[in-house]
């Protein structure tokens, strides 16, 4: 089914927590909504559960508008970051309730839960109450829960914050299947943009409560739409040098830097004397030995991530990250030489941080 | 000896002196909590003997502590010969019907004001509001209520009191009953209605289950209160038609007797009800009562 909000605002007193949103999603879409905390994405989730009313704007659920139509005739099914398992039920009956408060038969019942059940492999601890289970299989409860009946839309709220890295990874990559073998619309809520770029078909990302760009992971990893973006997406964020332009001698002019712009850069930046570059840092090299036309840089830390190494780099008076491979080492303080790949640089304007292209 | 048995010695030593300690302060505990046993049952004992000795034994000096012949004849003046029957029946029925009617009301009330957000900070106003109805002493409205009950035309009727201690009770059961909604997350009601259900489903299925423990603790207290209430009673009802235990216990004090034997065989008697309905809902009043205080 298709979820569309229309230019939707939420405001808690003065305050807007979602501004003028609009998001299409399409038939059968895995659609991430990432932010820090506090940027409206969980308030943008709950207008569409029905658990919060709209401000101004339109939420269509398939073609029909649903901003006053309560939750429970929505035909969404929701998973809470808390799992929100009934605890004076079993897990059994917990999976059951959806059907149950829709007067489905007893056997239809018991059939449906027994297959969800063997799906997530929780079989075993039907009997059992929620309190009785571990985090990981009262998540696969929850999930099981919301995919027992098949609803038009699931909406997954933070679902994986609540368990350890191992699990997290293991149930990420079981989400990503089980969401491709149903075919369900899902639009999913993380601060975690490992889960966005690794779950989504397009990830929406919001910043105090204004999508700032609604993309594939691709596309929000490579093409940024602006400074924020950029800096959000990816671990590290991307390096930024903020500067000035010389068009006369084609450079760019950060604090000790001065760097070459090529012929398609120029143009871009035609007419601007500042802007922002932003590079990520495998764009950046290293090297222990100077080589010819790299800059000299001195080392501020190095952290061994095991199958890399990330240099913090003193550059002129600019602060940059470069990754190198697991077996380069420098001590702190130490010169090194780096290289900034100039073609994968990307530019921004000084003031507002959007993408320039 | 080597090192590491003085060691096991040593600490042998002041396992035995720590053990020693919890045992004296173990002691303590258990006298103070038999003085207050003593405390809050002598009076009981007093009662029950009073009410099986006959007149003599009742009043011979010293006390006969637990030598004397027993008599059932107050028993049988109060609940034959007078009709303390009748009003152990409009005491139960009074008290019955007001713990639910306030119990229902007041759970209704509660989960509104613990649950819906309204304008201008009402829900915190209007709790106080509820609140501070209990704050003046029921003397203070026992007049106007007799007017009232007056021109309804409610006076010696057990419908009186029913309503009186509904009211009476309902602040109580609205801010026991939002302190445990409260306790309880928003999300399993809200992943009720995403399920499909209805507030008002989810409500029973969900949340009323949950907090059972809550309900019967406070419903309890409303029981205990109404059942004893002694001043409202006295004066909205003067004849037997609506007279309560308490009241008719304390008619038998008059000019020129005082029934002891009577008055407290009928106490014995009133005080078995909230007894054995505190004891069937034990399990649930000690969960109520620290709900909250642990979470789980």
């Amino acid at each position: 089914m298709k979820v569309k909000f229309d230019n939707v605002t939420k405001r808690f007193g003065n305050r807007a927590v979602v501004d003028r949103l609009s998001l299409a999603i399409d038939e059968g879409e895995f659609v991430v909504l990432l932010g820090p905390s506090g940027c409206g994405k969980t308030t943008t989730l709950r207008m569409l559960a029905g658990l919060e009313d709209v401000t101004a704007g339109d939420i269509l659920i398939g073609d029909v508008r649903v901003n006053e139509v309560p939750p429970q005739h929505r035909d969404i099914a929701m998973v809470f970051q808390s799992y929100a398992l009934y605890p004076h039920m079993t897990v059994a009956e917990n999976i059951a309730y959806p059907l149950r408060v829709r007067k489905i038969t007893k056997d239809e019942i018991r059939r449906r839960v027994r297959r969800v059940a063997e799906m997530l492999e929780i079989q075993s601890y039907l009997s059992n109450r929620p309190r009785e289970l571990s985090g990981g299989e009262r998540q696969r409860v929850a999930l099981a829960r919301a995919i027992v009946r098949e609803p038009r839309v699931y909406l997954m709220d933070e679902p994986l914050s609540n368990l350890d890295a191992r699990l997290r990874v293991q149930m990420r990559g079981e989400l990503k299947r089980l969401q491709h073998d149903l075919g369900t619309t899902t639009v999913y809520v993380t601060h975690d943009q490992a889960e966005a770029m690794t779950l989504a078909h397009r990830v929406a990302v919001l910043s105090s409560g204004q999508l700032q760009q609604f993309d594939t992971p691709m596309n929000i990893y490579h093409r940024p739409a602006n400074r924020f973006v950029a800096e959000f997406v990816g671990t590290p964020g991307m390096n930024f040098i903020e500067g000035r332009v010389d068009h006369r001698t084609g450079t760019f002019s950060g604090r000790g830097v001065v760097l070459s712009l090529n012929d398609p850069q120029l143009q871009r930046l035609k007419g601007r004397e500042r802007a922002t570059l932003g590079i990520r840092s495998e764009h950046v090299q290293v090297a222990a030995a100077e080589r010819d036309g790299w800059l000299r840089a001195v080392v501020y830390v190095t952290e061994l991530m095991g199958n890399e190494t990330l240099c913090f780099l003193q550059l002129g008076d600019e602060k940059i990250i470069a990754r190198a491979s697991a077996d380069f080492r420098a001590e702190m303080e130490t010169s090194v030489w780096t290289r900034l790949d100039m073609d994968k640089a990307d530019f921004f304007d000084a003031e507002s941080g959007e993408a320039l292209r | 000896m080597t090192a590491q048995t003085r060691q096991a010695k040593l600490s042998n030593q002041n396992g035995a002196s720590s053990m020693r300690q919890s045992r004296r302060a173990r002691l303590v505990i258990y006298i103070t909590l038999i003085l207050a046993v003593v405390a809050a049952l002598a009076p009981v004992y007093w009662m029950l003997t009073i009410s099986l000795k006959s007149e003599v034994d009742q009043f011979a000096s010293p006390p006969r502590w637990l030598l004397f012949s027993p008599t059932l004849a107050h028993y049988a003046e109060a609940f034959v010969s007078r009709s303390f029957g009748q009003y152990l029946a409009t005491s139960a029925t009074v008290a019955v019907l007001s713990t639910i009617c306030s119990v229902t009301l007041g759970t209704f009330a509660a989960y509104g004001l613990a649950r819906f957000r309204m304008p201008a900070k009402l829900n915190r106003r209007l709790s106080l509001w509820i609140l501070s109805t209990r704050m003046f002493p029921p003397i203070v409205s026992a007049v106007p209520l007799f007017m009232m009950m007056r021109d309804l035309r409610l006076l010696n009727t057990m419908a009186a009191l029913v309503i009186v201690y509904t009211a009476f009770n309902l602040p109580f059961v609205v801010w026991m009953m939002r302190g445990f909604f409260q306790e309880l997350p928003r999300e399993l009601e809200e992943a009720a209605m995403v399920d499909g259900d209805s507030r008002l489903g989810a409500l029973f299925r969900i949340i009323l289950p949950l907090v059972v423990p809550g309900l019967a603790a406070t419903a309890v207290f409303c029981l205990i209160m109404s059942w004893n209430e002694f001043l409202l009673a006295l004066v909205l009802t003067q004849t037997d038609a609506a007279m309560t235990l308490p009241v008719g216990i304390a008619g038998r004090v008059t000019q020129y007797e005082i029934k002891w034997g009577v008055m407290s065989a009928a106490g014995v008697v009133a005080m078995l009800p909230i007894l054995i309905f505190a004891m069937a809902v034990q399990r649930y009043l000690v969960r109520g009562l620290s709900l909250g205080a642990v979470k789980g």
